[in-house]
């Protein structure tokens, strides 16, 4: 019967193993570089390439904080823009964030306002823009933004497509990315669909509180962010960028310290035998 | 879709030179000319709202025919209609403002702001805002933004044959990439995509919906924030376009429902040249 599969029915062995996929998966998301960010930047540094233009740069909304924070950019003058973090309604990209319609301007230098607060931002006034919102299902999650073609032609609605496709494969990466990374989502929508898979059988199906009730469980270390061994992961996440013999050096500490937990351990064990 | 433009799509790509052959009209409405259509072209005794980011009272390309300015605040869960200052927070309601206007001289302009710090544009504010201009008996109301919320689609469909029934115009800027946004994929609004050709005068019928006209929105020369100009590309600027004729057509028609404005600027559009 389907419906054993409900996860209302699920085993503890089933619980357990779920408790070890959610635990790799932690460790893997927390030494994972954030949010695909080698991929968006190789997205914006594609559209610079295939505009010829100045800068790139993709914007994206940070809910806790409700800005717009620009996270990648590409291009000769791109680079001052990252960081920059704008109200979700604030200029060119708080417009197109908020309405989901991509703009384009040109002349933007004949606004005089316009140009001393983009330069006041980001060191650059540029003569043309072109805006266009990442639109994922549920709605606009940024912005991404080309600025100046070096040819000096502005942009025509070709680009505005054009723009838009690149920012349709910046949502899919940033889509995917964040649900790679949040594992209680994904544990949470991996067993809605079983659940939904066994109610579409005519098999008794799993409500939303018991689905949470698993989750919640299986996912319980995940809250321990005080765990030594979460915090040492933070850490070996930091090594990222570590060159070859620095990473050496730290896996030579790292397998003395392992060699003395497990000698104590065992000292510990045979004083206990005694 | 094995056209060429399959490759980008776009809801303006029926509009592009090598699609515009698509766009000859099987029924010719060959009678009816634009000297009979627009009358004295002035637009006057006709309302026309703009649904957008605000409109600045001051700028010298709206000159002085903004009547009025309201806003949508959304506290808790409802949304309500207040008096505003006539502002604009971005640029882009007076840009839309400007266009009409330019095409509609002796037309009256109303603001109603639904973009702003005060309610993020969300499609609660939106909605109230379009109710209300179509309970004040607005005649065209300009809609260059649009909603990709699914949750929204009843009201918008609710609100748009509401409109249509009451008489109220609604012309809409399609998003310009193809995907779903209310109320501008509905039969009863006017949708509007940008086309390719730059001339104000120039619109074409397309008899293959959703997306029905297509109108001046390539580097168009508008009013932006602080009393500036900016050259602007993008469906939301086409929408104003025709915008302002159906107030030329309402002027010299009173007693035009928005299916016969919408007829009398189909039989007037551009027949694309052989």
């Amino acid at each position: 019967m389907t419906g054993e599969r409900s996860p209302e029915r699920l085993p503890e062995q089933a619980r357990e193993a779920l408790r070890q996929i959610v635990a790799r998966a932690s460790v893997a998301a927390r030494l994972a570089p954030p949010a695909g960010e080698a991929v968006l930047r190789s997205i914006v540094e594609a559209t610079v390439a295939l505009f010829g233009a100045e800068a790139a740069s993709l914007a994206l909304h940070d809910p806790a904080s409700d800005r717009l924070v620009f996270r990648v950019a590409a291009g000769s003058q791109g680079e001052g823009v990252v960081g920059l973090a704008i109200g979700p309604d604030q200029g060119v990209a708080g417009y197109v964030f908020t309405t989901g319609q991509p703009l384009a301007l040109s002349d933007v230098e004949r606004d005089a306002r316009f140009g001393r607060t983009a330069a006041e931002q980001t060191g650059f006034v540029p003569r043309s823009l072109v805006a266009v919102p990442l639109l994922d299902d549920e709605g606009t999650i940024g912005v991404l933004e080309v600025l100046d073609k070096r040819d000096g032609a502005g942009f025509d609605l070709r680009d505005v497509e054009l723009a838009s496709v690149f920012a349709r494969q910046a949502t899919v990466a940033i889509r995917a990315s964040r649900l790679e990374r949040d594992v209680r989502t994904l544990v949470h929508d991996t067993l809605s669909r079983l659940a939904a898979g066994d109610a579409s059988d005519g098999a008794g199906s799993a409500d939303s509180a018991t689905i949470a009730a698993i989750v919640a469980d299986v996912t319980r270390e995940l809250d321990s962010d005080d765990d030594p061994l979460w915090r040492l992961a933070d850490e070996i996440a930091r090594l990222r960028t570590a060159d070859p013999d620095e990473l050496d050096l730290v896996r030579e500490l790292l397998a003395v310290l392992a060699g003395r937990a497990e000698r104590t351990a065992s000292a510990r064990s045979r004083r206990r035998g005694r | 879709m094995s056209s060429p433009d399959a490759a980008l799509p776009a809801w303006g790509a029926p509009f592009g030179e090598s699609r515009r052959d698509d766009l000859r009209r099987s029924a010719p409405l060959g009678r009816l000319d634009r000297d009979w259509a627009f009358g004295d072209a002035s637009g006057r005794g006709v309302t026309v709202a703009i649904v957008d980011s605000g409109v600045e009272g001051e700028h010298p390309a709206v000159a002085g025919s903004l009547r009025r300015s309201v806003r949508v605040e959304l506290s808790g869960g409802d949304a309500i209609v207040v008096a505003d200052e006539a502002v604009d927070v971005v640029g882009h309601g007076t840009a839309c403002a400007s266009i009409v206007h330019n095409l509609a001289p002796a037309a009256e302009l109303i603001s109603v702001r639904v973009l702003g710090p005060d309610n993020r544009g969300k499609g609660a504010a939106f909605a109230a805002g379009l109710e209300w201009a179509i309970d004040e008996g607005v005649d065209v109301i300009n809609l260059s933004l649009s909603s990709r919320s699914e949750a929204m689609f009843a009201v918008f469909h609710d609100l748009a044959d509401r409109a249509y029934f009451g008489g109220s115009l609604l012309v809409c800027a399609a998003n310009n990439v193809p995907v779903a946004s209310y109320p501008s994929l509905f039969s009863a609004v006017v949708s509007v995509a940008a086309h390719d050709v730059r001339d104000p005068a120039t619109w074409f019928y397309n008899p293959n919906p959703p997306v029905e006209f297509g109108a001046f929105g390539l580097d168009v020369d508008v009013a932006w924030k602080d009393g500036g100009r900016i050259v602007a590309t993008g469906n939301s600027f086409a929408a104003p376009h025709i915008a302002g004729y159906a107030a030329r057509i309402r002027a010299a028609h009173p007693a035009a429902t928005p299916f016969e404005i919408k007829t009398i600027l189909a039989a007037t559009a551009n027949v694309p040249q052989a």
